[in-house]
């Protein structure tokens, strides 16, 4: 690694995109038990383009609402309002991620599918696993990869390094560190931390390819890591370093997790995680 | 014609056609041709065993190796292909790092395949399965050549 290029990628990761101001404040909204729809509304008002991406997306075949969703308010009325403000952030972040990420091979759209289907998986596994998490995980699992975004470059430039045999039974992340000094994972939380997210939710995307290595065990990032992992061997956004990460055995346990689980989820997500991307595409 | 084949699909087709799949992980490709009917297809099965989630397997039989084996042989007898002429080659099933047991899909999916082929007096051909690598399959129908693209190098299998 070298000082130089350590500091050009921190310089990139000071001017990636912001957040739209909304997608903040509707977070805060997320951990108030008292926030009321008009609170939401309020909220909205002012983004025209973001409410008709929250009624596509709302009126997608994966909701399966009965009727046809023209307002925010009968959104909320329908779904809840935690689950609108989910969508809200869905659409947010699909602005940001739904780019090519060179590097990484990654076609234009096929980061935001895998985002989509890790979020989807770690509703599943929490679903199935019977575990009790914040709702901010699901924004956290759509954000895990958004480092990538701009390690890609440097990636691409190096990549033959990065190929050779010393660094084949290394796990990705590993490799970038040894590379960059740094890992997409460690820049995804500088770019969240710098979006003053939550800490909790800095932690899911910083911890997700080693979440032995997290200040503390966290079931929230233990699910993120492992619906990862499910959907790069499923191929879902899986990019040039193919399946080199590394479950952790220890997640798992924590988890309880059986293979009968993984199976069941994989069997689970493809469709809703396909129909969400679709819902979402359309808008873009 | 070119046919992409998404995860949980299979396509056949014959003489012009070629197949493609993209980002095999622990996904099974199967690609099985007829040079004397000149018809093949191309399967992309993500899990071993149907029993998993029955009532998917009967929504999608191709997202099984299980079901979507049997399923690909019968389409491309149908097209008028023989068992005795059938090339038959594997792709895929890789494995993330690590020796947990639980994440070994790749290796399941492989070995419920040999078994169906073991049982149905099947030879595989030539097959590029395990390890990290994400492989991407082009199948031309005009010849039955199977090339697998991985890390931005190319080699016919």
């Amino acid at each position: 690694m070298n000082q130089k290029e350590l500091n050009l990628i921190l310089d990139d990761v000071k001017s990636f995109p912001s957040m739209p101001a909304a997608a903040l404040k509707l977070l805060a909204l997320l951990k108030d038990d008292d926030a009321s729809s008009g609170q939401i509304e309020q909220v909205l008002r002012y983004e025209p383009g973001l409410t008709a991406n929250i009624l596509k997306l709302t009126n997608s075949a994966y909701f399966g609402l009965p009727t046809r969703v023209g307002s925010i308010r009968q959104a909320i009325l329908l779904l809840g309002w935690k689950k609108l403000i989910q969508i809200v952030l869905t659409s947010c972040v699909s602005a940001i991620i739904d780019k090519p990420v060179q590097g990484y091979d990654l076609p234009a759209g096929d980061l935001w599918r895998h985002s989509i289907a890790v979020s989807v998986a770690t509703e599943t596994l929490i679903k199935l696993l019977k575990l009790s998490v914040p709702d901010e995980v699901f924004t956290a699992a759509l954000l895990h990869d958004v480092g990538k975004m701009v390690l890609g470059r440097y990636v691409e430039a190096e990549i033959l390094h990065m190929d050779e045999e010393a660094m084949q039974g290394l796990s990705f992340e590993q490799v970038e560190r040894s590379m960059f000094g740094i890992d997409h994972a460690e820049i995804g939380a500088k770019i969240l931390r710098r979006w003053s997210f939550p800490t909790a939710m800095i932690n899911i995307v910083r911890w997700h390819h080693e979440p032995d290595n997290a200040p503390k065990p966290d079931v929230a990032i233990d699910v993120v890591h492992t619906a990862d992992v499910l959907c790069l061997m499923a191929g879902i956004g899986m990019g040039r370093e193919g399946l080199q990460y590394q479950p952790s055995e220890m997640a798992s346990k924590r988890l309880g997790l059986t293979q009968k689980h993984i199976e069941i989820v994989a069997s689970q997500m493809l469709q809703w995680a396909n129909e969400l991307a679709a819902s979402v595409q359309s808008t873009t | 014609m070119n046919h992409v084949v998404l995860v949980g699909d299979m396509k056949t087709g014959c003489k012009g056609d070629m197949i493609v799949t993209h980002a095999l992980g622990s996904c099974l490709g199967l690609m099985v041709y007829d040079p004397g009917a000149r018809v093949g297809g191309l399967l992309h099965a993500m899990l071993p065993l149907s029993k998993i989630n029955p009532q998917k397997a009967e929504e999608n039989p191709y997202m099984f190796v299980d079901t979507g084996v049997p399923d690909l042989f019968t389409s491309l007898y149908d097209l008028g292909a023989q068992k005795s002429r059938m090339v038959v080659k594997a792709a895929g099933c890789g494995q993330p790092l690590g020796n947990s047991e639980m994440f070994k899909i790749g290796e399941r999916n492989y070995t419920v395949l040999k078994k169906l082929l073991w049982k149905n007096n099947v030879l595989l051909e030539a097959e590029d399965v395990g390890g990290t690598a994400s492989r991407t399959v082009y199948f031309d129908l005009s010849t039955g050549q199977v090339v697998i693209s991985s890390k931005g190098a190319k080699k016919e299998l």
